[in-house]
């Protein structure tokens, strides 16, 4: 059964809405979270804080241009964390077989799914980063003319789906091998190296980063673009290209995943 | 005791169920460990040391650092929380042991197996790939009675978090923020020699320095002498025995509140 995006949007809407009324109960919890969630979203950056109190900048970017590049990562980590967090449970619904249960929707498998969460904690990151962004940019006198904005909002997504392919392709190799656990614990931590200047890398390092996992157009790339620009190295133009070629890539394997599952048996 | 090493012993062979792991763990820390290589390098630039650690000794500390990790993360805060939540934890109550022991042993035989799974791989990856240099001295004898002194400390906060879970349904958060705090501010993620004097001096004062400062200062400057280490092991012993019982009595505490749904 083919429907059309506004017929999902307005869907989405409406299973949220009634998420987030019964996650509203836990209120308590939503505010414990939330700072659990404004800790370790800012504990990278201390640690650049910290590094940059002994040597004056990290590969020639100051303290300043480090906090706009990380505020541009929070953001754009942002809409893995909000709406794909139930990638994480798919090892337990595969293990429990209660995955059995989304088949049986005339709905996008991957969009029904993944609309049973919305993680209201990673509002939090969200606007942190947002702020974060702000400041730097008054601070670096960024001056934010339409194209610019328009560049932003595009590497933004972009940056957005690399992400959330690179943790929705891990979450998948549950349909294999049934605790993806250590496989997303890898994506989590290569997640972390996104924002640091990729220009101290060299060899297979920066090669991964930038064309085979690249975490590298999550954050730091897209940031030159609007820090550095005479810097930019002309594969940014190609950065919308990378984040749907990965993201079509994953779809690719959620579906042979789910193709693939046989449940349980009980 | 001999009531908990079938304890440790189980638990240890659990570990073995989830080999598969073991190599994601181990890539994990070897792209770390290339990271942390390539930012080290460039912050060291030409200089040959800062704050009184070479570039060697730095990397020294923050690579075995993240070798440890697994070993001195429990994950006992989920696991009280998990046996809270289905009411498991009353199985325990009913028999002759005391909970505290038998978390502890569990998560003992489970870091025995990240000991030999993933901690000694990625401190010979250390050595022989990255070609970082260990000084002899002292401090490498002492390393390993620190180690387990950090693991004790580590336990005894991630068992006391999970004591929450008797008066608070958001583990998760508790649990986030307690990581992050110990990560920062323990000399995990960055030596802590790094930091400016003022906070150095605060850190010094607080439990987490004890968990990884402690033990990778034994590794990385092992040369400094009895007379640096010792008063360093005494402190963390303090440590140690004061959260162990500051756990136990909270524990009597949080015990008393529990309500298990029948069935």
């Amino acid at each position: 059964m083919r429907r059309t995006l506004g017929e999902y949007l307005r869907l989405y809407f409406i299973i949220e809405t009634q998420y987030i009324k019964a996650r509203m109960q836990y209120r308590v919890d939503f505010i414990v979270s939330s700072i659990g969630m404004f800790f370790s979203s800012l504990a990278t950056l201390g640690v650049f804080w910290v590094i940059l109190q002994t040597v004056p900048n990290l590969a020639g970017w100051s303290l300043m241009e480090m906090v706009f590049i990380y505020a541009f990562y929070m953001i754009a980590i942002s809409p893995m964390q909000i709406i794909f967090d139930h990638a994480w449970q798919i090892r337990y619904h595969v293990q429990q077989g209660t995955f059995l249960k989304y088949y049986f929707r005339p709905l996008n498998m991957m969009f029904y799914y993944m609309s049973e969460m919305f993680d209201i904690k990673g509002l939090t990151q969200f606007a942190l980063g947002i702020a974060l962004l702000i400041y730097a940019s008054i601070q670096l006198h960024i001056d934010w003319t339409l194209t610019r904005f328009m560049l932003l909002l595009m590497t933004l997504f972009s940056a957005a789906l690399v992400q959330i392919s690179i943790v929705v392709s891990a979450a998948c190799s549950a349909f294999w091998v049934t605790n993806s656990f250590p496989v997303l614990g890898l994506a989590w931590r290569l997640r972390e190296f996104s924002p640091y200047p990729m220009t101290i890398f060299d060899g297979a390092f920066r090669f991964t980063f930038t064309y085979v996992i690249p975490i590298g157009f999550v954050a730091f790339y897209p940031s030159q673009l609007f820090l550095r620009p005479s810097e930019v190295s002309s594969l940014i133009y190609f950065s919308p290209f990378i984040g749907i070629g990965f993201f079509a890539l994953t779809y690719w394997i959620w579906t042979k995943g789910v193709n693939s599952y046989t449940g349980t048996g009980s | 005791m001999r009531t908990y090493i079938p304890v440790i012993r189980a638990s240890f062979m659990v570990g073995l169920i989830y080999r598969f792991g073991f190599i994601f763990s181990i890539i994990g820390n070897i792209v770390y460990l290339g990271v942390a290589y390539y930012l080290w390098k460039s912050i060291y630039g030409s200089a040959t040391t800062l704050n009184g650690l070479t570039f060697n000794e730095t990397f020294l500390y923050v690579g075995l650092g993240s070798s440890i990790f697994i070993l001195l993360k429990t994950y006992a805060d989920w696991l009280i929380h998990h046996e809270i939540q289905q009411g498991t934890i009353a199985v325990y109550l009913t028999k002759p042991i005391n909970y505290q022991l038998y978390a502890l042993s569990t998560n003992f035989g489970a870091m025995l197996m990240n000991l030999a799974t993933i901690t000694i791989p990625t401190a010979l990856m250390l050595i022989f790939v990255f070609h970082v240099k260990v000084a002899p001295g002292a401090g490498l004898f002492l390393f390993p009675i620190s180690l387990f002194m950090a693991f004790l400390i580590s336990f005894s906060f991630d068992f006391l978090v999970g004591l929450m879970s008797f008066y608070s349904e958001s583990v998760w958060g508790i649990s986030t923020t307690k990581e992050i705090i110990i990560t920062v501010l323990s000399g995990a993620l960055i030596p802590l020699q790094f930091f400016p004097a003022a906070i150095q001096k605060v850190l010094f004062w607080l439990p987490f320095q004890a968990i990884y400062h402690t033990p990778l200062m034994m590794i990385t400057k092992a040369d400094l002498g009895l007379q640096t280490f010792l008063p360093m092991l005494l402190v963390q012993l303090g440590w140690t025995i004061a959260l162990f019982i500051l756990s136990r009595l909270f524990y009597n505490q949080a015990i008393k509140v529990l309500r298990i749904a029948g069935g």
